[in-house]
């Protein structure tokens, strides 16, 4: 008994990356990241351990390993299911085929086709779907007016104005597959370094668990401070009271937010809303809503069916960054090396590089200049406490020698960094610039979000002094150019670079450990559903920016009050939250305040249309919610 | 705060009615002026505001070196005390006397600008954005997003 296996990138089926391995026995056999599983598969988006493939009789059985990116089976989505002759899985990029040698030749297989258990069903090929023909199929299990995918902040914090603007929780449902809102946040958070007692680069008033900003985390923090008998607490009030020109902005803890956030969920009924589940498809109905196919994960499932539909006439679509991605040279480097765990994004879990870092010492290379850049240096000077023998190459594309300029001002920078306290200008959110922007027609657009954007960190003290200490020891040292390609020699990681300082030199770095800090990319083709509604609806996007791998970075195309206009469908509305909208009418999309600000418009205009429950909100009215919201009261 | 031109107008228009008035209305009876002099720190408030209004364009401008085109709390009361200082030179060098019953004392007026000033700074950082939940996203106007 053996099962063969072939599997190649989708995108170059002959490619180098194409490989074939004879397993014997039953299985179950492996497919995933991780380096122990069988079938090594080295892409971001396939999980640690993706799938189970077993032999069962005659047949070969695969079986998804409830990953949030999915496994395909001949484009269907599968949980478990045979896996037919010549019939192609799909997992992230890679598209893998299996055979059975022994049984070929004695007998011929029939393909069987994989409609039965197949999710969604045939109703969701077409652009409309018929809620009728939905429900005699025992589907649907909500139907509801307001329904958010993701389940992220970006929802909870567009729930959270639902429910202040005076919508009932029973209408309101939520989709994702994490418990607590802040669920991925919280592990990007962890792996890229900053444990919950660290700050995040966000402002007080940037509240994702208060519709006003206010009291902002500034002045909690400073009560819980007095209230412990501890003066010293008003130094946030006063930083806030100076910053950014006289003090470094304040930032909350990301401990204290997650709380906020907890209690928050508690006084809106957040667990009567969430449901848990993976979207797999959206479409429009034909009685102006839309249905969603979603599966709910096994562990969760309890005795229903895991295959279920929503229903709602009012779509909102927050589904966050689809993944972490590699820089292509890195990329290639893990296609020819799966099993190196030495060259890992900064997103990615990566504690026992610091074990083995502080163990043993070593050579790190880390790429990217951004706030990720800033606190993985930190922590490794934190290591470098524990061991004096690590040493830091930092690679970033060319040097800095003076800020961007826009109008009169122009930005900060030093060490070859640009500073701003946050990653957009902080009017980006709710001043001149906003104005600005969402004035501007998508050239003008694509234009100052280059000025503003672009990769900054903040100007803080301790990551400063760790820079020039750095550079004073001599365990420090920045270089500039084009990282050309990367091999693997005597055990080290050799980079060979471009230099990009004027002269044609090449430079050769040798490392023991690479850590991409280029950040999260918001590519929204590498989210199945996303493709899949922007292929169907035919959705415009927004202009995508710069080069190279910037250019797959364009959210939908939405309105000032982030409706995605492709998807109105009669009289129901669709909009989006967070990465989705990015380029568009606002710049800082992805931050806390800026989903505050999405969902503060998109209720405003379900207000403006008559969203049954969705109240105005002047000024005695809000004055009556917020006071609910400090006593703890359900809004 | 990251204020536009029209937001600094509003906010200070509506700061003026909404605590100014009440303030000095309160000031003006603890003072207990005889007679006419009851509308004399109601003067001195107005002067305020217009010695406000004349100067928003040129706080404008400053904001735009500024990279984040924002302005600090810091900067809100320091430029508030510049105002003041304007408006209190103004009363000295006798410009207000056509409206005045009684030319006001430079320490009662320093007493009324504090509690105005206090009021409004505590309405900037806290109250105005329970009341108006957009006002934050405008660079201070008022009104639907």
């Amino acid at each position: 008994m053996s099962i063969e296996f072939t599997w190649y990138q989708k995108e170059a089926p002959d490619g180098p990356s194409r490989q074939t391995l004879l397993l014997d026995g039953p299985g179950p056999f492996t497919i995933g990241r991780g380096s122990t599983c069988d079938i090594v598969l080295a892409d971001t988006t396939v999980s640690r351990l993706h799938a189970r493939v077993t032999l069962s009789g005659e047949d070969i059985e695969i079986a998804d390993a409830d990953t949030p990116n999915g496994t395909r089976l001949e484009g269907n989505e599968i949980t478990k299911t045979v896996w037919p002759r010549r019939a192609k899985v799909e997992i992230g990029a890679y598209v893998i085929e299996a055979r059975r040698p022994e049984a070929e030749g004695s007998r011929t297989t029939v393909a069987i086709p994989p409609t039965e258990g197949a999710f969604p069903p045939p109703e969701f090929d077409q652009e409309l779907v018929s809620v009728s023909a939905l429900k005699s199929m025992g589907l649907v299990s909500a139907e509801v007016d307001f329904l958010t995918l993701g389940g992220g902040i970006g929802s909870f914090v567009w729930v959270d104005h639902l429910r202040v603007f005076g919508v009932d929780a029973k209408n309101i449902r939520a989709i994702g597959v994490d418990p607590a809102p802040y669920g991925k946040y919280e592990r990007l958070c962890r792996y890229s370094q900053i444990p919950v007692h660290e700050r995040l680069r966000s402002n007080s008033i940037s509240t994702p668990d208060n519709v006003w900003g206010f009291p902002g985390y500034a002045s909690r923090e400073t009560w819980r401070e007095l209230r412990k008998g501890n003066v010293g607490g008003l130094k946030y009030v006063f930083q806030v009271f100076g910053e950014p020109a006289l003090s470094e902005s304040y930032t909350p803890r990301a401990g204290d937010v997650f709380q906020s956030m907890d209690k928050e969920a508690r006084r809106i009924g957040w667990d009567q809303i969430w449901m848990p589940g993976r979207v797999m498809r959206v479409r429009k109905t034909g009685d102006g809503r839309y249905a969603v196919a979603y599966r709910v994960p096994a562990d969760l499932a309890g005795s229903g069916p895991r295959n279920r539909v929503a229903i709602a006439k009012y779509l909102h679509v927050a589904m966050g960054y689809p993944a972490s991605r590699y820089l292509d040279d890195l990329q290639e480097f893990k296609r020819r090396h799966p099993s190196s765990h030495r060259v890992i994004n900064a997103y990615e879990h990566h504690d026992a590089i610091y074990d083995d870092l502080e163990a043993s010492g070593g050579i790190v290379l880390v790429r990217g200049r951004g706030i990720v850049a800033s606190r993985i240096l930190q922590r490794l000077h934190e290591a470098r406490a524990r061991n004096k023998n690590i040493h830091v190459l930092h690679v970033m594309r060319r040097p800095i020698v003076e800020g961007k300029k826009y109008d009169l001002a122009r930005r900060f920078a030093a060490h070859d960094i640009e500073y701003q306290p946050f990653n957009w200008p902080k009017a980006c959110w709710g001043g001149t610039l906003r104005e600005r922007l969402e004035r501007a027609d998508p050239d003008e657009r694509l234009r100052l979000l280059g000025v503003w954007g672009g990769t900054t960190t903040a100007d803080r003290s301790d990551w400063d002094a760790i820079i020039t200490e750095g550079k004073r020891e001599g365990w420090y040292r920045p270089f500039f150019g084009e990282v050309d390609h990367l091999e693997l020699k005597d055990g080290k990681i050799v980079s060979q670079l471009a230099s990009t300082q004027g002269f044609r030199e090449e430079v050769r770095l040798e490392a023991d450990y690479i850590i991409d800090c280029t950040g999260l990319i918001a590519e929204l083709d590498a989210n199945p559903v996303l493709a899949d509604l922007i292929d169907t609806y035919k959705l415009a996007r927004n202009k995508a920016s710069g080069r190279g791998p910037e250019q797959r970075l364009s959210g939908l195309k939405v309105t000032n009050d982030f409706e995605i206009e492709g998807l109105r469908n009669g009289s129901g509305r669709a909009y989006a939250a967070g990465v989705m909208a990015l380029n568009g009418p606002y710049a800082a999309v992805d931050s806390f305040l800026g989903l505050q600000y999405a969902a503060l418009r998109s209720v405003d205009d379900l207000s403006a249309h008559r969203a049954p429950g969705v109240g105005g909100m002047g000024p005695i009215y809000s004055l009556m919610q917020w006071m609910k919201w400090c006593r703890g009261e359900a809004p | 705060m990251t204020p536009t031109l029209a937001g600094r107008w509003q906010t200070r228009l509506l700061l003026y009615l909404v605590v100014g008035l009440p303030v000095t209305l309160l000031y003006s009876l603890y003072l207990d002026f005889e007679g006419d002099g009851f509308y004399d720190p109601f003067v001195f408030l107005t002067t305020l505001l217009m010695v406000g209004l004349l100067l928003d364009p040129v706080y404008n401008y400053i904001q735009r070196f500024r990279w984040d085109n924002d302005w600090p709390f810091a900067f809100f009361v320091f430029f508030t005390f510049i105002e003041f200082l304007i408006t209190l030179g103004l009363l000295n060098a006798g410009v207000l006397d056509p409206f005045l019953t009684y030319r006001i004392e430079n320490d009662t007026a320093l007493v009324h600008f504090s509690w105005v000033l206090f009021f409004s700074f505590v309405s900037v950082l806290a109250f105005i954005q329970v009341f108006f939940i957009r006002w934050r996203f405008k660079g201070g106007e008022l009104g639907r997003l």
